[in-house]
C-alpha cells in the first residue's frame, strides 16, 4: 500500500471514529405533532442538562418513519411538550437546562450515550428489536435514564413490555409506592393523580382505555435499587406539558406533570 | 618506598615534630646561607667573566646549584630530627578490636573475611604485637566485648557499631594504658557511620585507630534492594505503591522479578530490566492494599543462581491498613451528570463515605449520605435527619467532623466570609483535602479568586469570567501524571499513558489559570476545536498539614456513559482522586515512630501529635501509649510533652523481644477522651547484617585518619607491627630521631653535584 492511501485511509477511519463519538448538533424534525415550530432564541446556548426524546420505529407503520413524510408516534405532542417541559425545569429548578431537546436514535452509533436523561411517548406503538433494545440496555446500564408516558390499556402495555423485554428479559417492572423519594425529591407528587390527554377530557374522562382505566406509576430497578426506566402508563404528562400555557387544559394536572418530570429528572440526576 | 627514602614510615613523619638538635639558632643558618650565596656569586663571576661559554644564565645556572649545596651542607650541620612519642615497651596495652559480625561470614572467593582476620593476625601481626605490648582482643557486634583466644570469634553477631563499640574500648582507656586500637573491619556499620562524639572522645585520648579493611570494596555478583518506601498507612483496598530502590554488580541488562509479597501470598510482581552496574535503580510497584489490619509486606528480588550475597535481596515493611471510612462532603451547586456519576462511581468503595448537600432549586437542598448510623451530634427530629439541614456547615467542629470537601459548581458567594475561612482552615489546621471541580459557578466564574480560601487552589485563577466552556476536550498525562496514583487506570506506566488520550473526550472544561509554585499538573486538556491551547486539567498541591486539587471539568462523565459497562476507567479515576484527597487526612491524635521496622535494634521512640475538637494542638492532655507485642503483655507508657513542638508528645521504649508490636495511643484532657490511634512497628534481628556488606573502605580510611592511625590492606597489615610503636596514647616516652642520614639527602647531594657535572660538561668547560 503506497504511504499515501495509506495515510488517507487512516485519515478517513479517524473522521468516522471521530462521528462515532462525537455528540450530533441539535436538529428540529418538521414531522411532529405541532409542526415546525419557532425555535428558542437561545437554543444554541449549551447547558449542563439536555432532555432527549427517543426516535423509536413505529411498530404501526410499514417500512418505519424513514419512508413516510410525517414522523411516527415518537413524535407526539413534539417539539411543544418538550419546549414547556424544560421551560418548567429552567424555572424552577437550579438545572442548567438546554432550551430545546434533543432527538436521539437507537441507531447503533455513540451519540445515544451523550443524553443520559431520554423520554420516550407513546411506548405502546414502539417496536424495538434485539439490536436496539441490546443498546438501550447499554445505554441504560451506563447510567442513563428512560422515562416512558402516553401509553394506554392492556394492548398497548402488551405493546410495551414486548418493547422492554428486548432490554431487560429477565428484570421486574413494578408499581411505585407513594413513599418512593421519586415523589418527594423536589416537590411533592400524588401519585394518585392521573395525568390525563386532551382527548381523554374531551371525552369527558382521565382515562384513555377501558381495558385499564388506573394511573400507573412503574418502574424498573436496578441491582442497586434505583429506578432506571420510569414508566407513566394510562397518563399523559406529554399532552400536560404541551397544553400546560392552555386555559383549557387543569392546571392541577399539568402542575402534576411538571413536578414529576422534575421530579424524575432530579431523581435521575442524584442517584 | 617512603620509608626507603626518608628512613621512617609516614605516620611518624605525621605524628612526630621536626627539630634541630645543633641548638643554634635558625636565623645564623639563613645568614650562612646568604653569605654562601653571596660569595659563590662573586666567585662564579669573576671565574667566568670574559670566558665566551659562560653566558648569564649558565652562570646563574651554576650559582644556584652550588647555593643549594652549601644550603644542603648548611641544613645538616644543623641536625635535623624528628621527635615523637613511642610507647613504652612492655608497659602499654594495644586493643585489638575483630569485627564479630554476620557480615564476616561473606565468602570473598578465597576465604570469608573472619578466616582472613584470624590470618592476618596469626601471621605474625599478634605475635609482634605482644613482643612488645600486652595485647587485648575484643570481639565487636553492637558492642566490644573481651576475649582470650581468637577462637571466641563466631562471626554471628547481628549488628555492627563501630562507633559504640570504640568508644567503650576507649572507656577502658581512663583506667588502663591503652596505646593503641587496631581495628579489623569491613567497616560495614549498621548505625550508619561513626559519629562525632565518639571520633572527638577517641581524639581526646589521642589513641591512634589502625583499621584493616577486610572484604571486597565491590561485589562481583549481586542485587542489593537498598530501599523499598511505602506508605505506613493506608485506606482499605486502596491501591499503594510500593518504590523499590536496589543496585547491582554484574548483572547489567538482564531480566529479574521483583516480587511483594504478604505472608506467603504475592500481592504484586514486576519484570524488571537491571541498569548499569552499581546504578541506582528505583522502580515502582502497584499492589492492593487488601482488608484492614496490620501487613507486613516483604518486597525481593529474585536471586541469581551464583550471586555472591542473597541476603540482601529481600526487605520487610510493614503497612498498617486502616479500617477507619473517612467522610466527604460533597457541595453541589446545581444538578447535573458530573455530581450523579461522580457519585456512582465511589459508591461501591467501601472505604470512602460521601454525604452531598446539592442545590436542587432556588430554595431547596437535597441531601444524601447524612446522618450516618451511631451520629449523636445530630439527633434525629420527628424522623428527620437534622445534620446539614441548613446547608454547608457554619460550626467549624462540624465540618472539621469530615476528611476531604469537593466543591461543585458552586459559587464562593453561597458561603459566608466566615465559611469560605473555615474551608481554608479545614486544610491548613485540619489537614484535610478539598476538590474544587470545574462548572460553570466554579473557580473563576464562581468568584473563588477572590474568596478568603483563594490561597489554598493550586492555581492563580483568572482575573476574569466566562472560563468554562461547553466544548469537547482530549486528555493528556503530564509526565508527574504517569507516574501518579491518582491517574493510574491502567498497570503499566506507557499502557496508562496511552489509554488516557484513549478516554472519550471530556465534555466541558474549564481554564484554571496557572499552576501556583508547588502544585503538580497530572493532567492537560487540549480543546478539540477553536485551536485552543493546552492547560491543565488536573492540578494538586499540599497546603498547610492538607492538600487541595482542582479537576477542571464538570464533564468527565463521558468516561462512564461513552465506554462499556465493564470499563472502571471512570470509577477508578474519581475512588483514587477522593482516596487521595482523604487518605491522609489526621485524627485529632497521629501516632507514628520514625522507623517502623527496627532491624537488629530495640529502641524505638513513640511520638503522638495531639489536637483538640477544632484541630489546634493540645499542650495540656494525659497521652498513654498501649503497647502490645507478640507473646508480650499490654505495657501502659506515658509520653511526655515534647519542649519545642506544641502539641507534640514523646516516649522511648525498648521492644523486648523480635515480633510485632500495636501501639494504641490514647489522650485525654480531664476525663474526657480526646481521640485515639493506632499505628505498629516491628523488631527483626539478623537483619542489618544482610546489606552494604560490601567493605566500606572511606569509613575505615576516615576513621584511621581522624584519630592519627592508619588505614591497612591484610596483606599491608604487618608493617603495623613497627608503625604501632608510635603513639601519643598511653605510657609513652619521647625519642629523636636523626634525619641528616636518610638516603634522600644523600640522593638530593649527588643530584645535585651530578646536575653541575652535566651541565658543565655539555658546556664544555669542565
Amino acid at each position: 500500500m503506497r504511504l499515501r492511501t495509506f495515510f488517507l485511509i487512516s485519515l478517513a477511519a479517524l473522521g468516522a471514529w471521530g462521528v462515532l463519538l462525537a455528540q450530533k448538533p441539535f436538529k428540529q424534525y418538521a414531522g411532529g405533532e405541532d409542526g415546525d415550530i419557532a425555535l428558542p432564541s437561545d437554543y444554541q446556548k449549551p447547558a449542563e442538562w439536555i432532555s432527549a426524546r427517543l426516535r423509536y420505529r413505529d411498530a404501526f407503520r410499514r417500512g418505519g418513519f424513514r419512508g413516510f413524510r410525517r414522523e411516527g408516534a415518537w413524535a407526539t405532542d413534539y417539539p411543544l411538550g418538550d419546549r414547556h417541559l424544560i421551560t418548567g425545569v429552567q424555572r424552577l429548578t437550579r438545572i442548567h437546562a438546554r432550551s430545546v431537546e434533543q432527538t436521539v436514535e437507537l441507531d447503533g452509533t455513540d451519540d445515544l450515550y451523550n443524553w443520559p436523561f431520554l423520554y420516550a411517548v407513546e411506548v405502546g406503538q414502539w417496536t424495538i428489536d434485539e439490536k436496539e433494545g441490546a443498546q438501550l440496555r447499554d445505554f441504560l446500564d451506563r447510567g442513563g435514564f428512560l422515562m416512558v408516558d402516553d401509553f394506554h390499556g392492556l394492548n398497548q402495555w402488551q405493546i410495551f413490555a414486548e418493547g422492554i423485554r428486548q432490554v431487560y428479559p429477565d428484570r421486574q417492572i413494578e408499581d411505585l409506592t407513594a413513599s418512593e423519594p421519586i415523589f418527594h425529591i423536589l416537590s411533592e407528587v400524588d401519585p394518585k393523580v392521573q395525568v390525563a390527554g386532551l382527548a381523554a377530557l374531551y371525552r369527558g374522562r382521565t382515562y384513555e382505555q377501558e381495558s385499564d382505566p388506573y394511573p400507573r406509576w412503574r418502574a424498573i430497578y436496578d441491582e442497586k435499587k434505583r429506578i432506571v426506566v420510569a414508566i407513566c402508563h394510562n397518563m399523559d404528562l406529554g399532552d400536560a406539558w404541551e397544553h400546560s400555557d392552555e386555559v383549557s387544559y387543569p392546571a392541577d394536572m399539568a402542575v402534576v406533570a411538571h413536578r414529576a418530570l422534575q421530579n424524575y429528572a432530579m431523581y435521575d440526576l442524584t442517584h | 618506598m617512603f620509608e626507603f627514602l626518608f628512613k621512617y614510615p609516614l605516620s611518624i613523619y605525621r605524628q612526630g615534630t621536626f627539630i634541630f638538635l645543633a641548638g643554634w639558632p635558625l636565623w645564623l643558618m639563613g645568614l650562612g646561607i646568604l653569605v654562601a650565596a653571596g660569595a659563590l656569586g662573586f666567585l662564579i663571576w669573576r671565574q667566568a667573566s670574559g670566558t665566551a661559554r659562560m653566558g648569564v644564565v649558565r652562570r646563574a645556572s651554576i650559582w644556584v646549584l652550588q647555593t643549594a649545596l652549601a644550603a644542603l651542607l648548611l641544613f645538616l650541620i644543623w641536625h635535623p630530627a624528628l621527635s615523637v612519642s613511642t610507647l613504652k615497651p612492655q608497659q602499654n596495652i594495644v586493643a585489638v578490636v575483630i569485627d564479630d559480625s554476620t557480615s564476616m561470614t561473606t565468602d570473598d572467593e578465597t576465604s570469608t573475611r573472619k578466616e582472613k582476620a584470624v590470618k592476618v593476625l596469626d601471621g605474625g601481626l599478634l605475635k609482634a604485637l605482644q613482643e612488645k605490648f600486652q595485647v587485648r582482643l575484643y570481639r565487636m557486634s553492637d558492642h566490644a566485648e573481651r576475649i582470650d583466644k581468637l577462637d571466641q570469634l563466631t562471626a554471628n553477631a547481628t549488628a555492627t557499631h563501630i562507633g559504640e563499640s570504640l568508644k567503650q574500648v576507649a572507656a577502658d582507656a581512663s583506667s588502663l594504658p591503652i596505646g593503641a586500637m587496631i581495628l579489623l573491619s569491613d567497616g560495614s556499620d549498621n548505625t550508619g557511620g561513626v559519629d562525632l562524639e565518639t571520633l572527638s572522645e577517641i581524639r581526646r585520648q589521642r589513641i591512634p585507630v589502625h583499621t584493616i579493611g577486610l572484604g571486597k570494596e565491590t561485589m562481583s555478583r549481586d542485587v542489593e534492594i537498598s530501599n523499598v518506601d511505602v506508605a505506613a498507612r493506608a485506606l482499605p483496598e486502596s491501591r499503594l505503591a510500593a518504590t523499590v530502590s536496589f543496585h547491582q554488580h554484574g548483572y547489567t541488562g538482564q531480566k529479574a522479578k521483583i516480587t511483594l509479597r504478604e505472608g506467603s501470598r504475592i500481592v504484586a510482581n514486576q519484570d524488571v530490566t537491571l541498569k548499569a552496574e552499581g546504578t541506582e535503580q528505583v522502580e515502582t510497584v502497584l499492589f492492593n492494599a487488601g482488608a484492614a489490619g496490620v501487613k507486613t509486606l516483604e518486597a525481593s528480588i529474585d536471586p541469581f543462581p551464583n550471586e555472591e550475597n542473597p541476603r540482601n535481596n529481600r526487605v520487610t515493611r510493614l503497612v498498617n491498613v486502616d479500617p477507619r471510612k473517612p467522610r466527604i462532603l460533597y457541595m453541589e451547586g446545581e444538578p447535573r451528570w458530573e455530581f450523579k456519576f461522580l457519585k456512582r462511581a465511589v459508591e461501591d468503595d467501601k472505604t470512602l463515605d460521601v454525604a452531598s448537600i446539592l442545590r436542587t432549586a432556588p430554595n431547596k437542598l437535597y441531601r444524601q449520605g447524612v446522618c450516618r448510623p451511631g451520629d449523636t451530634a445530630h439527633p434525629q427530629v420527628n424522623g428527620k435527619c437534622t445534620e446539614m439541614e441548613d446547608g454547608f456547615p457554619t460550626k467549624i467542629e462540624d465540618l472539621f467532623a469530615f476528611d476531604g470537601i469537593i466543591f461543585g459548581s458552586v459559587d464562593a458567594p453561597y458561603l459566608t466570609k466566615n465559611q469560605q475561612d473555615m474551608v481554608k482552615q479545614f486544610v491548613d489546621r485540619r489537614g484535610g483535602g478539598v476538590l474544587f471541580l470545574g462548572g460553570k459557578d466554579s473557580l473563576s466564574d464562581g468568584g473563588w479568586a477572590k474568596s478568603a480560601a483563594a490561597d489554598i487552589l493550586p492555581t492563580t485563577l483568572p482575573d476574569r469570567k466566562n472560563t468554562y466552556s461547553f466544548a469537547g476536550a482530549d486528555v493528556e498525562l503530564t509526565p508527574e501524571g504517569r507516574d501518579s496514583l491518582i491517574t493510574r487506570i491502567e498497570e503499566d506506566p506507557n499502557k496508562n499513558v496511552e489509554r488516557w488520550k484513549k478516554l472519550p473526550y471530556i465534555r466541558t472544561f474549564q481554564d484554571p489559570g496557572d499552576p501556583k509554585l508547588g502544585a503538580v499538573v497530572l493532567a492537560n486538556f487540549i480543546p478539540r476545536e477553536g485551536g485552543g491551547a493546552k492547560r491543565p486539567l488536573l492540578v494538586t498541591m499540599n497546603y498547610g498539614r492538607g492538600r487541595t486539587a482542582i479537576f477542571a471539568t464538570g464533564g468527565s462523565w463521558r468516561w462512564q456513559m461513552l465506554q462499556p459497562v465493564a470499563d472502571m476507567s471512570h470509577e477508578m479515576f474519581y475512588r483514587q482522586l477522593l482516596r487521595w484527597v482523604v487518605s491522609d487526612t489526621p485524627r485529632h491524635i497521629t501516632g507514628s515512630t520514625p522507623k517502623t521496622l527496627l532491624a537488629d535494634e530495640s529502641h524505638v521512640r513513640l511520638r503522638a501529635e495531639v489536637r483538640d475538637k477544632t484541630f489546634l494542638p493540645a499542650s495540656d492532655a494525659i497521652v498513654e501509649a498501649h503497647i502490645n507485642g507478640d507473646g508480650v503483655s499490654e505495657q501502659v507508657v506515658n509520653m511526655t510533652p515534647e519542649p519545642l513542638e506544641q502539641g507534640v508528645y514523646g516516649a522511648d521504649w525498648t521492644a523486648p523481644q523480635t515480633g510485632s508490636y500495636i501501639v494504641e495511643v490514647v489522650a485525654k484532657r480531664g476525663s474526657e477522651e480526646i481521640g485515639k490511634d493506632t499505628f505498629t512497628f516491628r523488631r527483626e534481628d539478623g537483619i542489618a547484617e544482610n546489606f552494604h556488606v560490601e567493605q566500606n573502605r572511606e569509613l575505615l580510611e576516615k576513621l584511621s585518619a581522624e584519630t592519627g592511625g592508619q588505614y591497612y590492606k591484610p596483606g599491608d597489615a604487618q608493617k603495623l607491627g613497627k608503625d604501632i610503636n608510635y603513639s601519643q596514647a598511653g605510657i609513652t616516652v619521647r625519642e629523636t630521631r636523626d634525619l641528616w642520614d636518610m638516603p634522600a639527602i644523600f640522593l638530593l647531594f649527588l643530584g645535585i653535584r651530578g646536575a653541575e657535572w652535566l651541565l658543565r660538561r655539555r658546556w664544555g668547560v669542565i
